[in-house]
């Protein structure tokens, strides 16, 4: 890995919560960093905590209900965005970052012409007049591969389709050029036939803007096609992290291994049964001490529901939460795959 | 952290149970909406005064002892004093007496118009949902002759029709009420019928009374709940203005509308008339009203959390 | 476009044709006839013409035909008790004092209440919220008739600031007179404060949850620019929606009002034609109050359209 400084940094973020039912911690300790021109994945079930994490970065989270906890850092070309002030977060949102969200229907404003929800961004930070803004509305929406954008404009979201509609929420997000984009499951609400589409675009304006990119996901599919590196989130913490390759062929924390092993595969020979994940992910309201897998882990031990295990560094930024790696631990490997290769 | 020793390195696996475990109770919608019902002080304040007021409204008028219709020539227009706590009317009537009598009149008329209104407006919402097509739409149109007239200028024809009676005032004041249920019904069951879970319930092979129990019922029950404490108020309000109008009941029948009615007449010199009538009347709205915000947002699944 | 509004129009004037035939229904069921009280002092051959004047000694039938051919061309006749009182002229003195009433409560009643309701939304949790939640409570809670009467006690009759009964006539109909329709407007608006404080912040409080308001702030927008291009817009919808009951409320409503203040409008008059059994008069009354009714709610279809991009002029008209 070359030792550029990072453009995005978090550090030990920790959000939680306040609910009828008491504090929910969502994100409890949470700590990556992102490069610039990089992508990276964070992949987990649902619940795991990686939508909080988009909505800090992206400065999201509302109090009263929401809270990012005291010591968190989130280092934007290592200034903290978390003290920023108001000038400094209305450059920094949609200026420097930008996010697309799952459902595209409605994050869009209903009763506002598509052009206009791009145009407003490009008022608000390129100081842009209207005319020019208009201009430019037209070009983002060619970008995106919308046809006829000079008709497509003037109408309303629920005028498009759910790809069109993804479409324009990238030519909001790609407007002012940011510098990190967060995708929080972009695919995920889109037909399959559709999904392909719209990775390809993201990754072209990537590649054209050198813009760094944060993939949130649950489908590894996604992942493989188009980050360097992955972090595993779990019960609102990392598990393991690292680049793609070693995150597909050579995972250390069973619960990676579980992801992968639940991936339908056409590759294998014989057929399968689609492996699942037994059990359900604890209920962040009171975590467990230990390791928040334990429950659902078949190599679980003693230890694991008492302390909550170390990362232990693999190499190459290569790191796993497992006490399997614990020099005491039993050896055990990746289960190998049934059905054979 | 305790000592690492060897046998803490065993691997144990996990186990179904505790792999399924869930750590928050389940808990029912009801169960849900009760609890936070309870949570809001407001809307259990309001339960409160509700309940003394039903109190008062069966054993006020006996508290002092004096008959609501026995008049006393010597002792009219007194004001409030310990023989009569609200003081009398124009013709020596004990106000106190007179009020809770009235309140039982309006608080009666309220929830019988509410029952009716909600009897009415389901069956016909029922109806229309079940038959669909034109059925529907005849049903429907006329719902929206209905609701084409202002629904005071109806309530007042019929009064007139019908004549200042009880009775009478039941159907004027329901004729125009239950449209709005019956579209809230039908909407409710036609969503519900569409619905997916229903659907899967359907396949699953659950018997119509179970997916009736299970589905219709306590789906359609918050909105007939928010409907009913929505209605009670709206029903007073209209009772007490028809009367004040001099369309509504008319003395000797008492409610608080005539009391108002009465009260006004003695503006000038005995605002007390007016007052205590007023006042018992906003009270028991208010309550209503309260207690209704509380529980839409008791009902409200979208609050759930 | 054209094909929807005369088919609304179509269905309007149906409407409004079912609604004059079940008055007339209705008001022939009514017990009694109401010149029977003033027939009875007179001599059989003054009572025949009387009712023959009146056309009410035709059968029920021919009398139907002829009140609706009457309505067709705007004719509802003369009021059976007061002489020479015709319905069209009635309505020429009245209904400008009704409608100033009506339009200076709802105005004020709803711009005041918007302005609350955006207030207690926007300071989610804070004083300012409460106060407006106490105070819309409160103002929905006293019914009108009660808000009017201790008004009229107390700023009419005790302090003497305003007059107690009357409303300005001749040049001061719509725009003079002010310290007269002081206390009725008053009067009025409270109830549409209230509705409309607690109906936006409902409103806004929904939409503020959805995602695009998520988008709108990842965009780095200003927040007044986001209450008022993303927030307002959408959250009007149903404010929209609760118009023409406001509307409705305006027109019957002000009935208790003109009853306190003795204000001569068409809801007093109402009033007064139901107890004296005015048949005429309550069936013009009735039509054309419906008729207003009916074009108040059309127009409201229209604005939803315009409001709301997702409803077409051509698609469901509710």
């Amino acid at each position: 890995m070359s030792e550029q400084k990072p453009i995005l940094e978090v550090k030990n973020l920790r959000v939680s919560y306040h609910t009828y039912a008491g504090e929910v911690k969502s994100v409890r300790g949470v700590t990556f960093s992102l490069n610039k021109g990089e992508a990276i994945a964070i992949v987990g079930e649902s619940g795991c905590g990686k939508s909080v994490t988009a909505k800090s970065i992206m400065g999201l989270i509302k109090a009263p209900q929401g809270e990012i906890k005291k010591d968190s850092e989130i280092l934007y070309n290592g200034t903290n965005i978390l003290n920023y002030d108001k000038k400094q977060w209305k450059n920094y949102k949609g200026g420097e970052c930008a996010i697309i969200f799952q459902d595209a229907l409605a994050s869009l404003n209903p009763t506002m012409r598509v052009g206009k929800q791009i145009m407003e961004n490009l008022m608000g930070h390129k100081n842009m007049t209207k005319k020019e803004a208009q201009k430019e509305a037209v070009e983002m929406l060619r970008l995106v591969g919308i046809p006829e954008p000079e008709k497509r404009v003037r109408q309303y979201p629920h005028e498009f389709s759910g790809g069109m509609r993804q479409r324009v929420m990238i030519a909001i997000a790609f407007a002012c050029d940011p510098k990190i984009l967060i995708c929080d499951e972009p695919t995920t609400a889109l037909d399959v036939t559709i999904q392909g589409q719209i990775l390809d675009i993201i990754k072209g304006l990537q590649k054209k803007n050198d813009t760094s990119v944060i993939m949130i996901t649950h489908d590894l599919g996604v992942v493989a096609n188009i980050a360097q590196r992955i972090a595993v989130m779990y019960s609102g913490v990392i598990v393991e992290s690292g680049t793609c390759e070693d995150i597909f062929y050579r995972p250390r924390h069973p619960y990676t291994w579980a992801l992968i092993q639940s991936v339908p595969r056409l590759d294998l020979k014989n057929k399968q049964e689609l492996a699942t994940i037994p059990g359900t992910p604890p209920d962040l309201l009171n975590p467990p001490v230990g390791c928040p897998f334990c429950t659902r882990c078949s190599y679980c031990m003693p230890i694991c529901k008492e302390a909550m295990p170390e990362a232990t560094d693999f190499g190459n930024g290569h790191t796993a939460s497992c006490w399997l790696h614990h020099p005491m631990a039993p050896k055990v490997d990746m289960p190998a795959l049934k059905g054979g290769e | 952290m305790a000592a690492l020793t060897p046998d803490k390195f065993k691997i144990i696996g996990y186990t179904q149970e505790e792999a399924n475990r869930i750590d928050r109770p389940t808990i029912s919608y009801w169960q849900d909406a009760w609890r936070r019902l309870r949570k809001n002080p407001v809307a259990m304040a309001s339960l409160v005064v509700l309940g003394l007021l039903v109190i008062m409204v069966i054993i006020g008028p006996l508290i002092r002892g004096y008959d609501y219709e026995s008049m006393n020539v010597m002792e009219k227009n007194l004001k409030p004093c310990a023989k009569y706590w609200f003081g009398t009317d124009n013709l020596g009537r004990d106000l106190f007496s007179r009020i809770w009598v009235g309140a039982r009149a309006s608080l009666v008329i309220a929830i019988v118009a509410t029952a009716l209104k909600l009897i009415i407006g389901t069956v016909y919402g029922a109806l229309m949902a079940h038959f669909g097509g034109w059925v529907d739409e005849v049903l429907m149109r006329i719902i929206e002759v209905i609701n084409s007239i202002p629904s005071l200028l109806l309530t007042i024809l019929i009064m007139m029709v019908l004549g200042n009676n009880l009775f009478a005032l039941l159907v004027a004041l329901s004729v125009t009420a239950w449209c709005n249920t019956a579209r809230q019904v039908r909407g409710m069951i036609k969503q519900l019928r569409e619905s997916e879970y229903v659907y899967a319930a359907e396949v699953l092979g659950a018997s119509p009374v179970h997916i009736i129990m299970k589905h219709y019922i306590p789906n359609m029950l918050g909105i007939l709940i928010l409907d009913t404490a929505t209605a009670i108020p709206m029903f007073i309000f209209t009772e007490a203005g028809l009367s004040f109008l001099g369309i509504g009941l008319k003395a000797p029948a008492i409610s608080l509308g005539v009391l108002i009615s009465m009260g006004q007449q003695n503006m000038e010199f005995y605002p007390f008339q007016l007052l205590f009538p007023c006042l018992v009347l906003c009270i028991i709205v208010m309550a209503f009203n309260l207690l209704g915000d509380g529980l839409r947002d008791a009902l409200d699944p979208r609050l759930r959390q | 476009m054209g094909k929807y509004l005369i088919r609304r129009l179509a269905e309007m004037i149906l409407t409004l044709f079912l609604i004059a035939t079940a008055t007339f229904f209705l008001l022939e069921a009514v017990p009694g006839d109401p010149l029977s009280e003033r027939a009875d002092k007179l001599s059989p051959t003054v009572k025949e013409n009387l009712y023959k004047k009146y056309g009410l000694d035709k059968p029920m039938m021919e009398r139907y035909a002829i009140t609706m051919k009457g309505i067709c061309v705007g004719d509802f006749g003369e009021s059976f008790v007061y002489a020479g009182q015709t319905v069209g002229g009635l309505i020429h003195d009245r209904l400008p004092v009704s409608a100033r009433l009506g339009l200076q409560q709802v105005i004020l009643g709803v711009a005041v209440g918007l302005l609350l309701g955006i207030l207690a939304a926007v300071k989610r949790g804070t004083i300012a919220d409460y106060l407006v939640i106490a105070l819309s409570v409160l103002l929905i809670s006293v019914p009108h008739l009660i808000f009017g009467l201790l008004l009229q006690k107390v700023f009419a009759g005790n302090l003497q600031w305003f007059p107690t009964i009357g409303w300005p006539a001749g040049k001061d109909l719509w725009f003079g007179g002010w310290e007269y329709t002081v206390l009725p407007t008053l009067t009025g608006c409270f109830t549409y404060i209230a509705t409309y404080a607690r109906l936006l912040k409902t409103s806004m409080l929904d939409v503020i949850n959805q995602d695009y308001v998520l988008t709108a702030e990842s965009k780095g927008l200003s927040r007044a620019r986001i209450i008022r291009k993303h927030i307002l817009r959408n959250s009007f919808i149903p404010v929209i929606t609760q118009l023409p009951m406001s509307i409705a409320m305006c027109i019957t409503g002000s009935f208790f009002i003109e009853s306190i203040f003795s204000i001569p409008g068409i809801g007093q008059y109402y009033v007064t034609a139901v107890n004296n059994q005015d048949l005429s008069i309550i069936m013009g009354e009735t039509v054309i109050l419906a008729a207003m009714y009916i074009i108040v709610l059309f127009i409201t279809d229209l604005l939803y359209v315009a409001i709301d991009p997702r409803i077409s002029m051509t698609g469901k008209s509710r």
